[in-house]
């Protein structure tokens, strides 16, 4: 619904800016994308300006798909991206990736008794939940790994929860099942939007509100959720899971966690950034994190903008790291040798 | 109008008089002028349904009859090498397109919602007419033309916030328990998100529209039906039944369809309580389910990273099947209309 209001508001804003029939002098900048990234941009946004009046930014959460579409059309100077581009859409437009944080997401459930404790979920068995494999909390394979919990574990339909809409928490979710299980590696696979296995139960929900709502409403929900959501998430009574990394045991979603998985990457980083972070080895790495991407043309159209484009990126990588603004989305700051890396590509912005 | 025109020709016969004259080109200026708003409207379809076309043509080769049988529907994998060829069109590896899944939850779930909201509409707008007492009915009718222009999101975030809680907690449990043994009553009801709550939701916005439609075609038709009927000694209820309604069968056709052509077509508010069911039919009226209009609007986002294209073209085949569907029901409902009218002229 915000999607659409923030489709039909960009044209409206881009007719505006185009118009020049604004009192502002200054360079206009726009940025639209993903929907975690925006209460981020928001906060720069809002600091950045404070000490540059000659810049005006116009920030908008339009979804992934939106941010690099319009970024690639050169209707927005910064795409907000929650996944990198793939090699087919390299190939028809260079884009840079330029990663400006870490984000998390975490499991929620609904299981009435359980949602104070942290249940233990690994790959295959959400594998199996999301094919249907899996159907009730009860289930074996879960009993064996909640051991402490097994007599508690309810006999309680699953209702796995999806995003209806596209989205790169669909896409890290299901990098996570296709690394840890080759089942749905070899079936249905990962991207902002898959073609999920036929269960009859499985819903589809729009956003991350939208899944919170619904694992809230629904007993025996299980719904993955962009850690920028973990208060709305406990605040809707919800528990998160401690999911089984690479190493074989299980996590939960802290800073110290995603961190280390983070640390056990940034090496392994090539200098186009796009990589995923799904599945880190170290002993103590969740699993499921990622970049935050802009989406960026290093060919703008125009010159002023591009200084103050730079400028800003710039400014993100560094002040921008900062926990005041990082941590009221419980996003993690670059480790250094990747803010180096994303400066350098702000570099090859003409 | 008519009176105009037969004067018209009937001066241009003789010789022109000078008020002729006159009259003349306003004549020619209004006919022009009418004809062009006549040829835009018509050219302005025709136009849409063209570049739609157009757009998704290699969608209708790459896919070919399979989308309309298939229930499969996945964009492929954008993050894989290769790509998937069929007919010359290419798109994304193991993209395939079957849109049966959301053809079917559009016409079930518009059907369904006729199944509510014909009965339910047809009272309300004859009570609004001959039963509520004068003094409430300027209330009620704006009542209900109020109801008629709320917007669709309101009724879906109403929908998604209440509705759906109360279908998996109240209303769910006990249809199953206590109604579960007649098919697809029974089964899991999930969430709440499916095929009910749309119909609920798609239910309250075309009752008041068809009660807006109903009430004033039975106004249209003057009060003698309805008094005759009574002075020959039926009820009210007969009356309304057997002397008002087949009177204005037409009309009422016109607004069932209508009303149909809503539910078909709206987006937001099932957007919002469906459960976005995809690849799988539903089990019973709780399930999850998607329409053709849902589907456009939530596969999008992704549909516009696709580096073939396919995925977008794929979504204007189905704007195409929706238009089809459409139209299809404008012209059954003319040709109602039609059959209504010569058989009205019959008996006179």
């Amino acid at each position: 619904m915000r999607k659409m209001l923030a489709l039909a508001l960009a044209g409206l804003v881009v007719a505006c800016a185009g118009g020049g029939g604004r009192a502002f002098a200054g360079t206009n900048l726009l940025e639209t994308g993903s929907t975690l990234l925006y209460p981020l941009m928001n906060l720069w946004v809002a600091d950045y300006q404070k000490e540059h009046g000659d810049v005006q930014i116009t920030t908008q959460g339009t979804g992934s798909g939106t941010g690099i579409s319009q970024a690639i059309a050169g209707v927005a100077q910064i795409g907000a991206s929650d996944a990198y581009l793939a090699d087919a859409q390299m190939k028809n437009s260079p884009m840079l990736n330029i990663p400006l944080a870490i984000s998390a997401q975490q499991i929620n459930y609904n299981v009435p008794g359980l949602n104070n404790v942290h249940l233990n979920l690994s790959g295959p068995v959400l594998a199996g939940i999301y094919s249907g494999a899996i159907k009730t909390w009860d289930d074996a394979k879960i009993k064996a790994i909640n051991k402490q919990y097994a007599s508690k574990l309810p006999h309680l339909d699953i209702v796995p929860v999806h995003r209806a809409d596209g989205s790169g928490d669909t896409f890290i979710f299901t990098q996570y099942l296709s690394k840890s299980t080759p089942s749905w590696s070899n079936g249905p696979g990962y991207g902002t939007t898959i073609s999920w296995p036929s269960v009859s139960s499985a819903v589809g929900a729009n956003g991350n509100p939208g899944m919170v709502q619904t694992c809230q409403n629904t007993k025996g929900c299980v719904a993955y959720v962009g850690v920028s959501f973990l208060d709305q998430a406990h605040k809707a009574g919800l528990g998160y899971a401690a999911l089984q990394n690479k190493s074989g045991k299980f996590v939960l979603p802290t800073p110290q966690n995603v961190g280390a998985a983070a640390a056990a990457l940034d090496k392994h980083t090539p200098q186009d950034e796009r990589i995923s972070l799904v599945f880190a080895p170290g002993a103590n790495s969740y699993p499921i994190i990622n970049y935050e991407y802009a989406i960026v043309n290093p060919k703008q159209q125009d010159g002023a903008k591009a200084a103050e484009l730079k400028k800003f990126l710039d400014w993100a990588l560094t002040k921008g790291q900062n926990s005041k603004y990082l941590g009221a989305v419980h996003f993690l700051p670059l480790p250094g040798s990747v803010v180096k890396m994303s400066q350098a590509q702000v570099n090859k912005i003409k | 109008m008519a009176t105009m025109d037969m004067a018209a020709r009937g001066d241009s016969a003789k010789v022109l008089s000078p008020a002729a004259l006159q009259r003349i080109p306003a004549q020619l200026i209004f006919r022009v002028v009418t004809g062009i708003a006549a040829l835009v409207t018509f050219g302005l379809i025709f136009v849409m349904l063209f570049f739609l076309v157009v757009y998704a043509y290699p969608a209708i080769r790459f896919n070919g009859l399979e989308f309309l049988t298939s229930s499969i529907w996945n964009i492929g994998n954008q993050y894989g090498s290769g790509v998937t060829t069929r007919n010359g069109f290419t798109g994304a590896p193991g993209a395939s397109f079957g849109a049966l899944v959301f053809i079917f939850g559009s016409i079930v779930s518009a059907l369904l919602t006729m199944v509510i909201s014909v009965p339910l509409s047809l009272a309300v707008a004859l009570s609004l007419v001959y039963t509520v007492p004068r003094r409430i009915r300027p209330l009620a009718n704006a009542l209900v033309e109020l109801m008629a222009g709320i917007p669709s999101v309101v009724y879906g975030l109403w929908g998604l916030v209440v509705l759906v809680p109360w279908i998996a907690n109240a209303f769910g449990p006990f249809v199953t328990s206590k109604l579960g043994w007649i098919p697809f009553l029974g089964g899991q009801i999930g969430s709440g998100n499916g095929l009910i709550a749309s119909v609920f939701i798609l239910s309250l916005m075309v009752i008041p529209i068809m009660v807006a439609t109903t009430r004033d075609v039975i106004l249209s038709q003057s009060n003698s039906i309805f008094e005759a009927s009574m002075a020959l000694g039926s009820s009210s209820w007969q009356a309304m039944t057997r002397a008002v309604l087949p009177s204005v069968r037409a009309g009422v056709v016109a607004s069932i369809l209508l009303a149909f052509g809503r539910a078909i077509g709206e987006t937001m508010a099932v957007l919002m309580v469906c459960g976005a069911a995809i690849n799988v039919f539903p089990q019973n009226i709780f399930s999850p389910v998607n329409t053709i209009a849902a589907v456009i609007v939530s596969q999008l986002e992704s549909a516009l990273t696709d580096s073939t294209g396919m995925a977008q073209r794929s979504l204007a085949e189905l704007a195409c099947v929706l238009f089809v569907i459409t139209l299809i029901i404008n012209v059954i409902a003319r040709g109602i209309m039609r059959g209504a009218d010569r058989a009205e002229g019959r008996k006179s």
